[in-house]
């Protein structure tokens, strides 16, 4: 049994412009042209070429619609493209914003289908066999391709047909959908003009001197005939106007990382400034990142510097994000706590992608910040407190005293809260009364103790704790509890402690280091 | 007033206050734990760095749920810190712990926090040596120790036991919880 086959192609038309106004919508209205130096030798009056000195002349790579509609073309200088056209508006090239608007069509068209072919600048193919019952007809999957673009910045055409070649030529006819039939490509090729195979200009203009001038007239050459007149090439030719397809499909693998940047005209160095370009590099990301269906878990930002440097942050996201908002806080946050160094000519912004996470809340369940409200004001308590000064805390697997670590905080998204701690050690509640608190002093003051001898030995008397100057009698006194550890690894600790209750009624542990022979005020029962 | 959760007052901001040892910061972690076993979240802002995870593990919290914001000693940035979290919707309880030396709190702040604590409705605890809300504050509640209890017959088996403690509502808006002094008994570990 044959395999049904259908394609779609995305196209995207003057792909480098769009993918400028990708960056820029507001040059969407206006007529722009995509620029890049070239570097032409110095001529001397007879001809002769010189090698220096060179005069690099801006070229026109590509036009934008309204510019083409004022006579400008690809290869005119800059020049003469403002001539033809006063309003024009150049930009110079930046494989950046190409690469990551082509970057967001594979990503577009894979949010439709996993089978993505990677055509070129611009031109996606699509497998859409088994479609129909997740997405609909040929028209249904077209307009769903359509939206997908359309929700990265990109706008596009796009053609359904039985092969790929002519799916694409289908996009290329434009201006929204095309869909072509099986079986009935070359009759619905058959009157495009030849110009949109794009042939090298020498076939070009043999076919025009053969009076060829659309697909259906280049069919209807003999096959045998066109491949001895014009070898391989006019081969391709021919089986392009058939619709047929010359090579083998190659599905398009996602890349591992995700990143968008944008170059600046000029330089900035206000924080302001830059948080206005950061926001709409981060637009485009999570554009990307909600087409793959993936949050951000962690942000890589890499500031170019007019000095030459670069200034790379990263910023690890207490939970995975796909909203701008909260990215753009964090981001300004820890840019205010650590500034780059000179004023910045280019913004790249890389995410890691994580799967979200779906979890249904119980329904007796206590209200949780969200994850966007808890991601940001975790960063602005960082940006107050300090970034190791917040977070939940965790014991240690010690039996050094006061050991413990702060983690990030992290709630679990759902269950009640009778999670401790520490689930190993019962907990004083379990015995039916509240447990005694005790307030620590970090770091435990150095106490001058006064020792009284007694039948059992020598206990606590008298007690100053530094930088006071008055002396607190001891009322009662239990103890001394000892404990140490440690002791295998160098980092010995030994101590006695005393549970005190002092004559103006405060009651304190007292620890005497046996290592040091001093005494400390470790904290206050409260 | 024999249920910490009479004290938490959603919408509102409650004092703790009390002299050192008088249970003020047992009866904070007990407060903690009642918000927390709903399966809520709960912030404490630690102005002197004076909280202590095995006290907390001891008093049954669940850390997991609890933002430990250390703020070493600032008292401009302990209250920074408790404005940005009562501003923040969905901690069940956030808790200040202003220590031993308690900030100056404008009214108009105090107000701004009590507003700020409303409109998300969770609930603000202050604990201190003294009030500084003033009458902002919903809920005042006053601890009193009643003195330790040992057990024990020599000086050498001599152990803490516990301590007892005197619970008093200073001053409330509205119905309060008891006038009368309740008391409370803490264990030691």
């Amino acid at each position: 049994m044959v395999r049904p086959v259908s394609f779609a192609c995305v196209f995207v038309p003057w792909f480098t412009v769009a993918a400028e106004e990708r960056c820029d919508p507001a040059l969407r209205e206006q007529a722009l042209v995509i620029v890049t130096t070239a570097t032409m030798p110095a001529r001397r009056p007879s001809g002769r070429k010189r090698t220096a000195p060179r005069t690099s002349i801006p070229r026109v790579v590509e036009a934008g619609p309204l510019a083409r509609e004022a006579g400008v073309r690809p290869g005119m200088t800059e020049t003469e493209a403002h001539a033809r056209c006063p309003a024009l508006v150049t930009r110079a090239l930046c494989v950046e914003h190409v690469n990551a608007a082509h970057q967001a069509m594979l990503d577009a068209a894979l949010a439709v289908s996993p089978r993505v072919e990677d055509a070129g600048a611009g031109i996606v193919h699509v497998d859409i066999v088994g479609l129909a019952s997740l997405v609909g007809d040929e028209h249904a999957v077209a307009e769903r391709l359509l939206r997908q673009t359309s929700a990265v910045g990109l706008h596009s055409c796009v053609g359904v047909a039985g092969t790929r070649t002519a799916a694409r030529i289908a996009a290329r006819m434009g201006p929204r959908t095309v869909v072509i039939p099986l079986g009935h490509e070359r009759a619905a090729l058959a009157g495009v003009d030849l110009g949109v195979l794009d042939l090298p200009a020498r076939l070009m203009d043999t076919f025009v001197n053969w009076g060829v001038r659309t697909l259906g007239d280049l069919a209807g050459l003999p096959r045998d005939g066109v491949v001895a007149r014009l070898g391989a090439e006019g081969l391709a030719a021919h089986e392009a106007a058939l619709g047929l397809d010359g090579t083998p499909f190659r599905p398009y693998l996602p890349p591992s990382f995700w990143e968008e940047a944008q170059a600046l005209d000029w330089e900035i160095d206000a924080l302001d400034a830059l948080m206005r370009v950061v926001e709409r590099v981060l637009e485009r990301l999570t554009a990307r990142l909600a087409a793959a269906r993936v949050l951000a878990g962690e942000l890589d930002v890499h500031l170019d510097l007019a000095s030459g440097q670069r200034h790379a942050r990263t910023i690890v996201l207490a939970h995975p994000l796909g909203e701008v908002h909260p990215m753009l806080t964090l981001i300004s946050l820890d840019l205010e706590a650590h500034p780059p160094g000179a004023p910045i000519t280019r913004v790249v912004v890389s995410a890691s992608p994580v799967a979200p996470r779906v979890v249904q809340p119980e329904l007796g369940s206590s209200p949780s910040p969200s994850v966007r409200d808890l991601a940001a004001v975790l960063a602005r308590l960082s940006a107050v407190a300090g970034v190791d000064a917040i977070g939940s805390p965790r014991l240690l697997d010690t039996h050094r005293p006061d050991g413990f670590t702060l983690v990030p905080f992290a709630p679990p998204l759902v269950g009640g809260g009778d999670r401790r701690l520490d689930e190993t050690k019962p907990t004083a509640l379990e015995e039916g009364m509240p447990p005694l608190a005790l307030r620590r002093l970090r770091p435990p003051r150095r106490a001058h103790v006064e020792l009284e001898q007694e039948a059992d030995g020598c206990r606590p008397a008298r007690l100053r704790v530094e930088p006071n100057t008055r002396v607190e009698r001891v009322v009662v006194c239990a103890g001394p509890w000892r404990r140490s550890g440690t002791w295998w690894d160098g980092q010995g600790w030994a101590r006695d402690e005393w549970d005190a209750a002092l004559v103006d009624g405060t009651l304190c542990r007292l620890v005497h280091d046996r290592l040091s022979d001093h005494w400390f005020l470790d904290g206050v029962y409260d | 007033m024999s249920n910490a959760g009479d004290i938490i007052q959603r919408g509102g901001i409650t004092e703790i206050v009390g002299r050192l040892s008088s249970g003020r910061t047992s009866l904070l972690l007990t407060s903690l734990r009642r918000a927390l076993e709903q399966g809520g979240v709960a912030a404490l802002v630690d102005t002197d760095g004076a909280f202590d995870p095995e006290s907390a593990q001891a008093a049954g919290i669940d850390g997991r749920r609890l933002l430990w914001v250390c703020c070493g000693g600032r008292r401009d940035i302990a209250l920074r810190a408790t404005d940005l979290l009562v501003r923040c919707p969905g901690f069940a309880l956030i808790a200040l712990d202003v220590g031993e030396t308690p900030p100056a709190l404008s009214l108009a702040s105090a107000y701004r926090l009590r507003l700020a604590v409303r409109r998300v409705d969770s609930a603000l605890v202050i604990l201190g040596r003294r009030p500084i809300a003033g009458a902002s504050a919903s809920l005042v509640v006053e601890t009193i120790p009643c003195g330790p209890e040992w057990i024990g017959t020599t000086a050498s088996r001599l152990r803490l036991a516990g301590a007892c403690t005197e619970v008093r509502v200073r001053r409330a808006q509205g119905t309060a919880p008891t006038r009368e002094p309740v008391a409370w008994r803490w264990c030691a570990r």
